[in-house]
């Protein structure tokens, strides 16, 4: 667990705080993610983690320790660090970029060459033809991956990520965060993930972290409060006017009550797996009221309808406004 | 081009007997002295200059003063500058004053090549390298110098072509090397040591640069991109 605590943040020969009070945990196994319109903090917040900025005031703590209870070189080495610029070795090969953290901490030739290859299969690069490469021999998107891959190194059990999929292009942002979210189920690290992009902080985190100019957290909780429940202007206007329809992305078809499909042939066919928000389009699209929800293995699971989905968002609406 | 001005000079110019009878006992010891000299002068300008090129890329505030200061010795006359060494006490004429002389003109060059490759290493390189936990001597040794290190062999083969030339004037206070052939070549009218002096001395220079070009891409195989 990672614990922030009143940590503020002046830069030397600067008056005002670019980090002011910031107090959150980030929970074990959890993607927290920092957001907010630039130099707002976020990196800054970030790299006070593993003390490459010392804070001006206030404490992190690390599983209840003081950040500071060992050396700043011992805690790197515990915690995994990805950047957006990357920053591989230009004159390392692959394996040797990846193999550095366990290096430092002394691991044995055979387990580092092993887990090198482990690491290339999980961010899906062929072992056997990346390995001995060099960065410049790598497209931005795969040097992105090895980018992580070395974090993950030596399997810390926290890693901190300023935008690290920042430098490619949409499509292959997009892959690889669904890369990404698929082995953190399995790896479940926690994590502190810095974005701009509040789309991708919603795809990305199970809790964010709001923050505005200042480095003031303007508000702290899960993608689905934050959407539905704006605490304040600035929130509601950061997640943009369209955060009803981000809500929606973030269920799926299946999670719905569907109704019995008695007679409806002629309706769109949904997959299970769509998100809420493409099967209201699907539906609009498709001029119906309602939709068919299939499954690739069990067939037609019943339907779905856009009163549903309405109902479903006033609910939370109205909540907010303590109706 | 040369031999058309050796023509005019008579067919006697080119004395191929007496450069024959005399490979072994004048030129091939000026040949290695020669040798000796520059490498000496450029190995000593090395341990200097990598020190202080590595403590100034660290303490900005002292390369306006490092490079005004090496700038200043670059600039000095070199026979002008052997003269004075010669006069200062202890040092004298011979080897001595002459590599003193040699490194001081490498100092300028060298000193920046470190710096300018030291500079060259990415921000956010070092940036990933401090986060992932290296230590700053492990930065410096693991990340920063091997990276640097092609830009320092360029400096290096610099200093080392323009001291192949400048050491044969230290033969004036006798500092000995290719010099050696040239000014007695000169003072008794005899051409043939002259030229074997100078064709040495620039055969030397293109060898040290071929050499050090070569090592300078070997240093650097992560920039022969193959791509699949
Ligand atoms: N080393 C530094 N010295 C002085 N000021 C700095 C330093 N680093 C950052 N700042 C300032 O602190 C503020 C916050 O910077 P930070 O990098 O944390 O923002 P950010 O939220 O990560 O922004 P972005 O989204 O653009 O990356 C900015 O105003 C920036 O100019
Ligand atoms: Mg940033």
């Amino acid at each position: 667990m990672i614990e922030f605590r009143d940590v503020s943040k002046t830069y030397t020969g600067s008056s005002r705080p670019v980090v002011k009070d910031l107090s959150f945990e980030v929970l074990d196994g959890e993607i927290c993610v920092l957001v907010g319109p630039s130099g707002c903090g976020k990196t800054t917040s970030m790299r006070m983690v593993n003390r490459l900025i010392e804070p001006s005031s206030g404490e992190i703590l690390i599983d209840g320790e003081p950040n500071t209870a060992m050396s700043a070189t011992q805690l790197r080495r515990r915690i995994g660090y990805a950047i957006q610029q990357i920053g591989l070795f230009p004159h390392r090969t692959i394996a040797d970029n990846i193999a550095t953290v366990p290096g430092l901490v002394g691991w044995e030739k055979a387990r580092i060459t092993a887990r090198v290859d482990e690491l290339l299969e999980l961010v899906g690069l062929d072992p056997e033809q990346y390995r001995g490469r060099y960065p410049a021999e790598l497209s931005g998107g795969q040097q992105q991956r090895v980018g992580v891959a070395r974090a993950m190194a030596a399997d810390p059990p926290i890693m901190l990520m300023d935008e690290p999929f920042g430098a490619v292009d949409p499509i292959t942002r997009h892959r690889l965060q669904d890369e990404f979210l698929r082995i953190q189920q399995e790896i479940k690290k926690t994590i502190v993930f810095v974005t701009h992009d509040i789309d991708e902080a919603i795809k990305m985190g199970d809790k964010i972290a709001i923050l505005k100019e200042g480095g003031i957290l303007a508000q702290y909780d899960t993608p689905e409060n934050i959407l539905a429940a704006p605490t304040s202007e600035f929130v509601s206007s950061f997640v943009g006017s369209d955060r009803v329809l981000k809500r929606l992305s973030l269920m799926r078809v299946s999670e719905m009550d569907l109704e019995p499909a008695n007679g409806s042939d002629t309706l769109p066919r949904i997959d299970e797996r769509t998100n809420l928000k493409d099967a209201l389009s699907e539906m609009i699209g498709a001029g119906a009221e309602r939709g068919l929800v299939v499954s690739d293995r069990s067939g037609v699971r019943g339907t779905i309808s856009i009163q549903q989905i309405k109902n479903l968002s006033h609910r939370t609406e109205a909540g907010r406004h303590g109706v | 081009m040369s031999s058309l001005a050796l023509q005019d000079l008579g067919p006697k110019t080119l004395d191929w007997t007496w450069i024959s009878n005399n490979f072994g006992d004048e030129i091939l010891p000026a040949l290695q002295g020669h040798i000796f000299l520059s490498l000496t002068s450029v190995a000593i300008a090395l341990v200097i200059s990598l020190p202080m090129g590595i403590l100034v890329s660290r303490y900005r505030k002292a390369y306006p003063p490092v490079t005004f200061i090496t700038g200043l010795l670059f600039s000095i006359p070199s026979l002008a500058a052997f003269m004075l060494l010669v006069a200062l006490p202890g040092v004298g004429l011979g080897p001595v004053p002459v590599i003193i002389a040699l490194v001081a003109y490498s100092l300028l060059v060298l000193i920046r090549n470190v710096v300018a490759g030291i500079d060259s290493v990415p921000e956010e390189t070092k940036d990933a390298a401090r986060g992932m936990g290296l230590t700053n001597r492990q930065i410096l040794f693991r990340v920063e110098l091997p990276l640097a290190l092609p830009v320092i062999v360029a400096g290096v083969r610099i200093a080392t072509v323009t001291i192949i030339g400048i050491a044969t004037i230290g033969a004036y206070i006798n500092g000995g090397g290719l010099g050696e052939l040239i000014f007695t070549g000169i003072s008794r009218n005899f051409p043939t040591r002259v030229i074997v002096g100078a064709v040495l001395a620039t055969l030397m220079a293109v060898l040290a640069d071929v050499l050090l070009l070569w090592l300078e891409r070997r240093l650097r195989p992560w920039a022969r991109v193959r791509r699949a």
